[in-house]
């Protein structure tokens, strides 16, 4: 049955990509929720919640709330928390409970920046979609929002779009600066990972911008076509860890590799090129290859993996497919496990 | 930045419940799911949240109907070996519109069970806010998963939205694990102790007690097979330790005819002393716990003899009522400086108590999320509870916040052993 998981747990949703973007950023963020959505943000798809503060908060609702529709409410308490704790913009991240009522998000920004005077980003999740879903559209919310001119370009630097935890399996900046400092650029930011809302504000002053994941792609082309920027896809850097391990590993047969659209192609490269990707995420076309496929489900992934001898995947997916007899090299995602590098 | 919010015993006191400040109440302002509040404050987290808690029933597996977000956590109870009986049934945006999943529940219902190499002994739907302000009759659901499969199907309500109402996801999940329980001849021997989905430490004195006066105990926790927990309509009366199974045993009343009787947990030994002499007078008999008392007495006496006066800092995450657990450490001759709780309508007794002895404490709200600037301004030598841990991580701190619960006399005790050995690890 479609939609039906009864191997492998639900994985990471849009809100927290969306919240995984809008993490360092400095702001006030508010998932739009009773309490639960938070919850699985906080408490399990932010790993960085243990170890670098942010204003990420719970809008707290209840059912009242709900069904009258009271974003007065959320507003005011909004404004209350601006008055505490004093940052450069809001932002208000969606859930399911938001898309059944309907919350119209524009005009809840347009109150929010009205009533608190500081710029408010809302993004559009509702909890049924991937987290490169929620990442993409905060992203260029951002971009949005923030960038308003072209910079002087600076020489030698670079801003890497997609540097997630979801994506990356990594919660500091430090190994992808520099994996891409070793190419030969000076300056090297990750957005939103070591990072804040003035490398956002200032993202046309970088030479090139590198996007790591399909859930930057977007933004990416909003950046090339609204000001020029060089926007490239790149394959998302592996840590040494991994790369060590799979530096030792000789493909026989058929293999299947299966990540965020960019990791898993640094994965096939590493191989020489002989392997298949697939991904639950988002399949950019342009950065695809002949046979690499999309997965919807459980069932269309039982179905797809069929044939090959080996699968380079996050272990967790392997009780998805009890009868696969081929070797399986571990590849942790934390939009899938939970599990960091 | 404004520090962290926090208010005096003795001011929040004498302004009065209904004058609690807006810090102080979670409806009023934006919610600070912060590390220290993680494991209680959603009710699909860590411990027994709804998900966990559902599957109380010996033999039973959970099918989640929700959008992914809600079951995303769920991976977290895989390490405690859950993963084979939670079951995932993914909403899209028109189902969570239109509602049109609810045709879609029985089917998967069906499927789940044939792909078991056994039967279940119930299948718990679990749904969520979606369903709540979609209005759906889970009641009708539940027979239609019924008939598609021949086996009982039980509704698990995880409705963040309703935490504050009169049956908040906590207390509908207690009902329902009880759901399967039909009529049958009780026996005067039997108790069922209500309360939590772990067992009491097995040294609590109540099982003791209740035994030297004929009375044997049955608690769902300790229902190894389904056999086992039919038994527990057998109880001639139910022990209600924590009032969110206050609701379970209504229920049980109401359809098993079993009466309850609702006892507190308490830090206070001669509060605790006072209970069983009541809990004696409802049943008809008298309790001995006059060895249990003196020894708990002579420990809290020990111990403030040997450490002195400590200050303490009490979290929420923890086996006890904070205040009452704060009122308790400064009757045994202790300051407790801060204490990081929910204030409610029935713990308002204990911080009016508090607030003749230890008017200075300062009461924060976990959840304010003004506590983001949180920073010590007191003297704290102790810390009880994870939460406080979290804000404390320098200073010696005890969680008690195992599963198995503990209670009574036997409780204080284990509370005072796990502070002294604290103390001792930091050379005190």
């Amino acid at each position: 049955m479609k939609k039906l998981l009864k191997f492998i747990s639900p994985l990471a949703p849009d809100d927290s990509g969306a919240c995984s973007v809008l993490y360092e950023l400095g702001g006030i963020t508010v998932i739009c929720d009773a309490g639960g959505c938070a919850g699985n943000v906080c408490g399990f798809d932010e790993p960085r919640w243990s170890t670098k503060k942010s204003a990420l908060f719970s809008a707290g609702l209840r059912d009242m709330d709900a069904i009258l529709g009271r974003d007065d409410r959320l507003v005011a308490k909004l404004a209350t928390a601006q008055q505490q704790l004093g940052r450069s913009f809001t932002a208000v991240v969606g859930t399911p409970v938001p898309a059944v009522i309907a919350t119209d998000y524009k005009a809840l920004e347009r109150m929010a920046e009205k009533r608190i005077g500081v710029p408010c980003v809302t993004v559009h999740t509702d909890g049924t979609k991937l987290y490169d879903k929620g990442e993409e559209e905060a992203y260029l919310k951002l971009f949005e929002k923030f960038v308003t001119e072209k910079q002087p370009t600076r020489k030698g630097t670079a801003a890497l779009i997609g540097a997630t935890p979801l994506n990356t399996g990594l919660t500091t900046a430090d190994e992808l600066i520099s994996a891409v400092k070793a190419e030969g650029f000076s300056e090297v930011v990750c957005i939103g990972l070591d990072s804040g809302l003035e490398e956002i504000k200032d993202i046309t002053r970088f030479e090139k911008i590198f996007v790591i994941a399909p859930s930057g792609v977007r933004a990416g082309k909003f950046l090339k076509e609204k000001f020029g920027l060089d926007v490239e896809a790149k394959n998302c850097p592996l840590p040494e860890k991994i790369t060590e391990g799979l530096k030792a590993f000789s493909p026989e047969g058929k293999t299947l590799v299966i990540h965020q659209q960019y990791a898993a192609n640094t994965v096939r490269d590493m191989l020489g090129g002989n392997a298949v990707c697939g991904t639950f995420f988002g399949l950019d076309e342009a950065a695809a290859r002949e046979g690499d496929f999309h997965i919807k489900d459980e069932e269309d992934f039982a179905e797809k993996a069929k044939g090959f001898d080996t699968i380079i995947a996050d272990i967790s997916l392997k009780r998805a497919l009890p009868d696969h007899a081929g070797k399986w090299i571990d590849l942790p995602h934390f939009a899938v496990s939970g599990r960091l590098y | 930045m404004t520090e962290a919010f926090y208010i005096t015993a003795a001011e929040l006191a004498a302004k009065g419940f209904e004058n609690t400040p807006d810090e102080l109440m979670s409806a009023r302002h934006l919610i600070y799911s912060s590390p220290a509040t993680l494991n209680f404050n959603s009710p699909g987290a860590k411990g027994f949240g709804v998900k966990r808690a559902g599957l109380a029933i010996p033999g039973s597996v959970m099918l989640l109907v929700a959008p992914g977000c809600c079951g995303r956590n769920t991976a977290l109870l895989n390490e405690l070996g859950y993963n084979e009986r939670f079951f995932y049934l993914l909403l899209d945006d028109t189902d969570i519109v239109t509602g049109r999943h609810l045709t879609k529940i029985p089917k998967a219902c069906k499927e789940v069970c044939d792909s078991l190499d056994y039967t279940p002994t119930a299948v718990m739907i679990c749904i969520t806010c979606v369903d709540a302000l979609l209005g759906t009759d889970m009641e009708r659901v539940c027979r239609k998963c019924e008939e598609a499969t021949n086996v009982p199907t039980l509704p698990a309500y995880m409705y963040a939205l309703t935490r504050e109402k009169r049956l908040p996801p906590m207390a509908g999940v207690r009902r329902s694990v009880y759901g399967l329980l039909k009529p049958q001849k009780r026996r005067g021997d039997r108790c069922n102790i209500l309360g939590y989905f772990a067992p009491l430490n097995d040294s609590s004195e109540l099982y003791a007690l209740l035994k030297s006066v004929g009375v044997a105990t049955q608690e769902l926790s300790r229902c190894d097979t389904i056999e086992d927990y039919h038994k527990l309509s057998q109880a001639n009366f139910d022990l209600v330790i924590n009032p969110e199974a206050r609701y379970a045993a209504q229920d049980m009343e109401k359809r098993l005819g079993i009466p309850y009787i609702e006892i507190n947990r308490f830090y206070r030994i001669d509060k605790i002393h006072n209970q069983y002499r009541l809990l004696g007078q409802a049943l008809g008999v008298e309790f001995d716990d006059a060895e249990y008392y003196e020894n708990a007495k002579q420990k809290t006496e020990s111990f403030r003899e040997r450490f002195g006066q400590l200050s303490f800092a009490i979290g929420e995450n923890v086996n006890a009522d904070s205040f009452e657990l704060a009122l308790a450490l400064t009757g045994y001759g202790h300051k407790v400086s801060e204490i990081y709780g929910t204030v409610g309508e029935r713990n308002f007794f204990f911080i009016k108590k508090l607030a003749e002895l230890s008017p200075e404490t300062r009461i924060f709200s976990n959840l304010s999320p003004t506590m983001l600037n949180y920073e010590r301004k007191t003297h704290i030598d102790i810390t009880v509870g994870s939460d406080a841990l979290y804000y404390h991580p320098d200073l010696p701190n005890v969680p008690f916040d195992e599963e198995e619960q503990p209670f009574g006399y036997d409780m204080v005790e284990k509370l005072l052993a796990q502070l002294s050995a604290a103390l001792e690890k930091e050379g005190k």
